[in-house]
């Protein structure tokens, strides 16, 4: 059986799970058995079938496990958008449909080689450094929750550090691995476009208060240092500029250190007056960790095999949403409500298993460029989802990022869409030499 | 409408369990897929120059030690240094084996890099292999490996 017909046979059984979900949430919702979910299901099939005809005339030997990886989290995550708010489904089903759109094009445009990017490896710095400064521009930036990360044209919200995030990868591979051999030296010098693009990135996603995002470009860029030189050393230093910065920011950042106090001691034992997103003074008992502690609760609520999809109680008696911003940033909790530690246990497999064929491609590709492309998108991939999940199970200060692939979000779909078809065309390249 | 609310719940509950089987029948699949990849020993994916040439405390690549060979001696040790040696019939060889006529012009390049000693085939006819292995990209040498290159082979000791 060839891979791309291994693919097809999963992506079906895929589109089984997510007609199962979807059904469950429907029935749920309407209190009534019918079959009205089948639309759903077969448009979300319709649409992975046409990706996996773009991948069978462009990449035929690529890795058939990770277009079905990429299609179960979209599907789990877009029935539960639906289960907890149908428009956004509606909307995140549109973004969906940009997603597939870029995969394709992305992998249609580079299907000879697209090891020709290594040579405008600037062009993707500079345009990382844009991506990332856009929100800030005054007429089409806009700013959620005190982080500035959104443009805005006409109706449309986008978050271009999601992209931003690509590029700054696909410049890392290519300048490091053009620099390998004298950055291992350690001459600052050689060091010099390296830092200047990379810490201004570091100074606008500060500036914009987006520390995860953060976080992520510094864990990525770490790695990628460490993949092309093998000096620990590297590591070491960079840790402890990343400790030292961290202190420094804890110290003067109050945002920072209200993150921190809320992930040591959410539970607070005395009602206290907490400012709400309408403006309203409450007695609450958790007030600024209100979010995380709902958001545990809502974990401890799933139990072992969870309520079911479409069962789980996300409001309050008046409708109200009982954990903000459940859809982007905390839908992992929801979904362990929803499905138990059963279901969030196989979606974690899911996720790990995405890592890790991500790097057996960078392990089987042969060129540099190529190795160090697929491993810095799997390891932003990778830390990305730790740093969300970690957060929501406070085993690290929380810092909202998105949920690779599951979570409401349009940027974050078309980019990680755009990953997978890097990873696709990599492990094309090595499948092929073989 | 009990009895209705009822089947509701009954078919919500059969989906459930649907749902949860599914999903751990879709990583089986993928599972099992992982299994049947196994290969023999992955190489490393850290790209390793070996730029510190001129450091002292770089690693020792190690040596080739010959064990038949028609033209070299057999016991023979070629002592790897930092730099790249190609193999081959050919006089501008770094080691070069004029007499073994199974091996081609430019045969095999040793590459030592700092996560090792790697092996790469320049396009030869006969091929060169690890352990009896044919070569089909780069490979990483381990201690103890025999490198066959036309009808030499040898050792690769620390």
């Amino acid at each position: 059986m060839s891979a791309r017909t291994r693919e097809l046979a999963i992506l079906v059984l895929v589109g089984l799970i997510t007609m199962t979900g979807f059904a469950s949430v429907y029935i749920a919702r309407q209190n009534e058995i019918s079959a009205g979910s089948l639309s759903y299901a077969g448009f979300f099939f319709a649409l992975y079938l046409v990706a996996h005809f773009v991948g069978r005339l462009t990449v035929p030997d690529a890795d058939p496990y990770l277009l079905p990886m990429a299609a179960l989290l979209t599907g789990v995550g877009l029935t539960e958008i639906y289960r907890l708010n149908p428009t956004d489904a509606l909307r995140q089903g549109l973004w969906v449909v940009i997603g597939v759109a870029g995969f394709s094009a992305t992998l249609i445009a580079l299907r000879h080689d697209f090891r020709r990017l290594e040579s405008y490896k600037y062009l993707f710095g500079l345009s990382a450094l844009a991506l990332l400064f856009l929100p800030a521009l005054p007429k089409i930036g806009r700013s959620i929750n005190g982080a500035r990360l959104w443009v805005h044209v006409g109706s449309l919200q986008f978050q271009p550090g999601e992209l931003g995030k690509i590029a700054m990868i696909v410049f890392l591979a290519a300048y490091l691995h053009s620099k390998q051999e004298v950055l291992a030296l350690g001459r600052l010098k050689d060091f010099g476009p390296l830092l200047a693009i990379w810490g201004c990135a570091m100074l606008v996603l500060v500036a914009t208060h987006d520390l995860g995002s953060a976080l992520l470009f510094f864990g990525i860029f770490l790695a990628i240092l460490y993949l092309a030189t093998s000096r620990l050393l590297y590591v070491g230093v960079g840790m402890t500029l990343f400790l030292v910065g961290a202190a420094g920011v804890y110290e003067t950042t109050a945002h920072v250190r209200s993150r921190v106090t809320i992930w040591l001691h959410p539970w607070t034992t005395q009602p206290v007056p907490c400012p709400t997103r309408g403006g309203l003074l409450m007695q609450r008992q958790e007030c600024e960790s209100f979010q995380l502690v709902k958001s545990l609760y809502s974990i401890a609520q799933g139990g072992f095999s969870g309520t079911g999809l479409g069962k789980g109680t996300f409001t309050l008696t008046n409708g109200k949403l009982l954990i903000p911003d459940l859809n982007t940033d905390f839908i992992f909790s929801a979904l362990a409500q929803e499905l138990g530690l059963v279901g969030v246990a196989a979606l974690l497999l899911v996720l790990m298993f995405f890592v890790v064929r991500g790097f057996n491609i960078a392990l089987s590709v042969d060129d540099g460029f190529s190795k160090l492309a697929a491993a810095g998108l799997t390891f932003g991939f990778a830390l990305q989802t730790f740093i969300i999940i970690g957060g929501i199970l406070r085993l690290i200060p929380l810092t909202g990022i998105t949920l690779p692939f599951i979570s409401y979000g349009g940027s974050s779909v078309v980019a990680n869409f755009i990953l997978l078809a890097g990873l696709l065309l990599v492990s094309q390249r090595a499948n092929e030499a073989r | 409408m009990v009895a209705a609310s009822m089947s509701v719940d009954a078919v919500l509950l059969a989906l459930k369990i649907a749902f949860l089987f599914l999903l751990y029948v879709f990583i089986w699949r993928i599972v099992r897929a992982a299994a049947r990849e196994m290969r023999a020993p992955q190489d490393s994916f850290v790209l390793a120059p070996l730029a510190e040439r001129h450091e002292k405390r770089a690693p020792r690549p190690g040596m080739l030690v010959v064990v038949s060979s028609p033209d070299l001696e057999e016991g023979q040790r070629v002592e790897l240094a930092h730099e790249a040696v190609t193999i081959g019939r050919g006089p501008l060889n770094d080691l070069q084996l004029d007499q073994d006529d199974f091996a081609s012009g430019k045969h095999a390049l040793i590459d030592p890099r700092r996560d090792g000693v790697w092996v790469e085939d320049l396009g030869s006819t006969n091929g060169t292999f690890i352990n009896g292995v044919r070569l089909s990209s780069s490979r990483r040498l381990a201690p103890g490996d025999v490198l066959r290159i036309g009808e030499t082979d040898f050792r690769y000791e620390r």
